[in-house]
């Protein structure tokens, strides 16, 4: 559920991304390269299944 | 909970002192006067050996001393003294300006009147947008939207244009290891908060500052940190929704709830009086297709004394009619030593030719929660065991079944009240034990009480009609006066060096009308419907995506159908973008809502503008800026697209924030003075580091408002 685990980055590409985290915005440099991530995965990974998705919203009171 | 801390801490003293007057004592030649064996021996021996490891340990740590210290002193050179003992943050969400001024000016809040006498009291700007998951996220990380990636309840996926919770993201398990039709899952579901950037707690916890936080939104799963945290908004209900209540009814079927809620059949059983149903559960996850966990239900009536008694899992539950349970027990068997247990609350509605039986949403059981509520994960059961079951739902007030008129006014009321004592508790058992750090409690009954009593606070709104006389009609007044008491103890119990905080992240005001966003593109050419569809299907499920150019989605925000990044995008990225951007602000700048001769709109924001950060692309293009007395509509926030574009809202959800900001503002009372003139919500984060001796990080946008010296003043009531 929770849980990290380690990746071996080269140490040039770390230190350039922590050089730039700040800049972009980041808080840390992991939160950067966990951005990065994401943003490839989800042009790969499938959408929900539709109906599970609407479930998951049902209820909330701002909608109808 | 920092008794946890140092509770641990002086165990820990207080162990290693026992070990070492232990060893020094059994180390103490004394003369052997029993019969000494071959057992004994190897007994004296393993005690010598117990005796020379502890030794050890006791030498390792001594010189391990000064290191320990010196780390320490760096450590704290990092950071210059603190400027407080503990700041102690009372958050009412939605709490408004307007009406707490007025009751301030008409002495009827002494204690946030004299709050504000101690330090000081001003209007806080709330994000863009003005709503609860926003704001509290801009409160936890200092940060826009842009970096913390929380821009409304609800973001849009790309790939599909449906709507999902823009806060937490709960995966599935695709490992499975089947036997037969049984599932048992090889791996645990991911749990997501999407909320990014890193909270204040967090960067106080990296510097040995303890800090508890109670229920403020977007905290799930919970954040990891040296501290205590229960979560909230978006923990789910036990069926995995945001809340949906049940009804358990003899009337026919087909009268079916717009939202939100669920009906079962309550059928006869062979008497007048006995009932009987079925509550389904959770899915069962560990059979094909998922069915759901179920437990009977059985329910006998004493009529004349206007009593039921529902029996679940082999409990019963006395209830009076319209008087709602305490918190019951439902448990669900999953296979054989495998279950799930939520909590509800139970009501009989009525009981004279047609019996009905209310369920509140089944709340997560904070004793043993089946998923990770708080961390660290036994803090939601310490309070369990402290306090007794509580609410752990995200939206735990169910405004659905008072709006689908299932629950009546005071049934809410009570159940909000009481979930207000529940909060209250949590948030004087963890202050009457904290001595250093930080503790945050935010109570979320102001703005449910805003939203669902808004209709009786001023004349002619379309949700009140007929209603003359009503009972709550002062609900939001006594609300406010709740506040002030809440406030008062708290005043109580600050001591030389405590910095109190009462806050909201937004204000509250009218919604007569709801705006069809969706309705008003396709009128103006910007939203297509396929062929031969009417639009009334949900989720813009009848949308011509081939034709259409923009589109919107959420509770205010619009999307262009953008080439490359929706999967069926037509407008072109670029000067296509701006001039479509453009044309959408020409035409919803100051929109008239022509029937009532009132603006509805008082601006589209562009975010490109408003937002910096890694994520400002996650946003939507346009930000809807409504007047007072507007909002989306419900069947534009549902994704219908068929119908008028304005109409009046009837439902008791009556009050609202997702206007323009502007209009909607928060409050700030400190019991220091505030060096700023217009605060933010944005800028509380970096103050809280300042108050504890440490510089904001680059990354934090808001500005410290006080000066960064040690206060002046009385820090409690004199």
């Amino acid at each position: 559920m929770f849980g990290y685990t380690k990746v071996k980055l080269e140490t040039s590409l770390v230190d350039r991304i922590s050089k730039f985290s700040d800049i972009a915005g980041y808080s840390s440099p992991e939160e950067f390269i966990t951005h990065a991530l994401e943003k490839e995965l989800a042009q790969l990974e499938d959408a929900g299944a539709e109906e599970e998705i609407k479930k998951r919203l049902q209820g909330l009171g701002y909608m109808s | 909970m920092a008794q946890y801390a140092s509770t641990h801490k002086n165990r820990c003293i207080r162990s290693a002192t026992l070990i070492v007057l232990v060893a020094a004592a059994l180390s103490w030649p004394v003369t052997a006067e029993a019969y000494v064996g071959p057992g004994a021996g190897f007994a004296v021996l393993g005690s010598f050996a117990v005796i020379f490891v502890t030794m050890l340990l006791a030498g390792v740590s001594l010189l391990a001393w000064p290191f320990r210290m010196l780390w320490r002193m760096i450590r704290r050179r990092t950071r210059s003294a603190p400027l407080v003992k503990r700041l102690i943050v009372v958050g009412f969400d939605g709490q408004e300006p307007r009406i707490t001024e007025r009751l301030m000016a008409e002495g009827k809040m002494p204690h946030f009147s004299r709050l504000a006498e101690m330090g000081g009291y001003s209007r806080l700007r709330s994000t863009f947008p003005s709503i609860t998951p926003v704001a509290w996220s801009s409160f936890t990380t200092g940060t826009n939207p842009g970096k913390h990636n929380i821009f409304d309840f609800l973001d849009r996926d790309p790939r599909t244009y449906l709507p999902r919770l823009s806060s937490t993201e709960i995966g599935s398990v695709d490992r499975v290891l089947k036997i037969g039709k049984l599932r048992i899952p090889l791996a645990k579901p991911s749990i997501r908060n999407l909320r990014k950037s890193k909270p204040w707690w967090t960067i106080l916890g990296e510097h040995n500052i303890w800090s508890t936080i109670i229920r403020v939104p977007i905290t799930f799963p919970p954040d990891k940190f040296y501290g205590a945290q229960l979560g909230a908004m978006c923990i789910p209900d036990l069926l995995g929704t945001q809340g949906t209540f049940m009804l358990f009814t003899t009337r026919p079927g087909g009268e079916s709830f717009q939202e939100g809620g669920l009906r079962f059949e309550l059928n006869a059983n062979g008497s007048r009086d006995t009932f009987e149903g079925t509550i389904d559960g959770p899915e069962n996850t560990f059979f094909e297709g998922n069915p759901p966990m179920t437990v009977p239900l059985k329910l006998e009536l004493d009529r004349s004394g206007k009593r039921g008694l529902v029996t679940v899992n082999g409990e019963t539950a006395d209830l009076e009619q319209g008087v709602l349970s305490d918190w019951v027990k439902l448990t669900f068997k999953a296979i054989a030593g495998m279950k799930v247990t939520g909590i509800t609350r139970m009501m009989i509605t009525e009981m004279d030719d047609h019996v009905s039986l209310y369920l509140s949403p089944i709340n997560i059981e904070p004793e043993k929660p089946v998923m990770p509520i708080s961390h660290p994960g036994y803090y939601c059961s310490y309070l369990e065991k402290k306090l007794g079951a509580y609410a752990t739902l995200g939206l735990a007030e169910d405004t659905w079944a008072l709006n689908e008129k299932v629950t009546d006014d005071r049934t809410f009321m009570t159940q909000t009240s009481d979930i207000d004592c529940e909060r209250e508790e949590m948030l004087f058992t963890a202050l009457d034990t904290l001595r250093k750090g930080a503790l945050v409690t935010v109570f979320d009954a102001t703005d449910r009480v805003n939203h669902m009593f808004w209709r009786y606070t001023e004349d002619g709104h379309p949700a009140a009609e007929g209603v003359d006389d009503p009972e709550y009609g002062d609900a939001i007044e006594q609300q406010y006066l709740r506040n002030d008491e809440i406030v008062g103890k708290v005043l109580k119990r600050l001591g030389d060096g405590d910095v109190l905080w009462v806050m909201s992240d937004h204000g509250c005001t009218s919604f007569r009308r709801g705006v069809n966003l969706n309705a008003w593109l396709m009128d103006n050419g910007f939203l297509f419907l396929k062929e031969g569809a009417d639009g009334s299907e949900q989720w813009l499920q009848s949308v011509d995506w081939s034709r259409t150019r923009a589109y919107a989605v959420g509770l205010v925000g619009m999307f262009l159908n953008i080439e490359g990044r929706e999967s069926q995008g037509i407008v072109k990225k670029g000067a296509e973008v701006e001039v479509l951007k453009a044309e959408l602000k020409a035409g919803l700048d100051g929109l008239m809502d022509d029937e009532k001769d009132v603006v509805a709109i008082n601006e589209a924001f562009d975010t490109d503008i408003l937002y910096r950060g890694p994520y400002k692309g996650n946003a939507p293009d346009l930000l809807i800026g409504y007047n007072h007395g507007y909002r989306i509509s419900w069947d534009c926030a549902s994704g219908v697209v068929a119908g008028a574009v304005f109409e009046d809202n009837t439902k008791a959800w009556s009050g609202d924030h997702i206007v323009d900001p502007r209009l909607v503002p928060g409050v700030f009372l400190a019991n220091h003075p505030i060096d700023k003139d217009d605060p933010a919500i944005i800028d509380l984060a970096p103050t809280a580091l300042t108050f504890f001796g440490l510089t904001p990080p680059a990354h934090m946008e808001g500005r410290p408002i006080v000066d960064g010296k040690p206060l002046k003043g009385p820090p409690r009531e004199t």
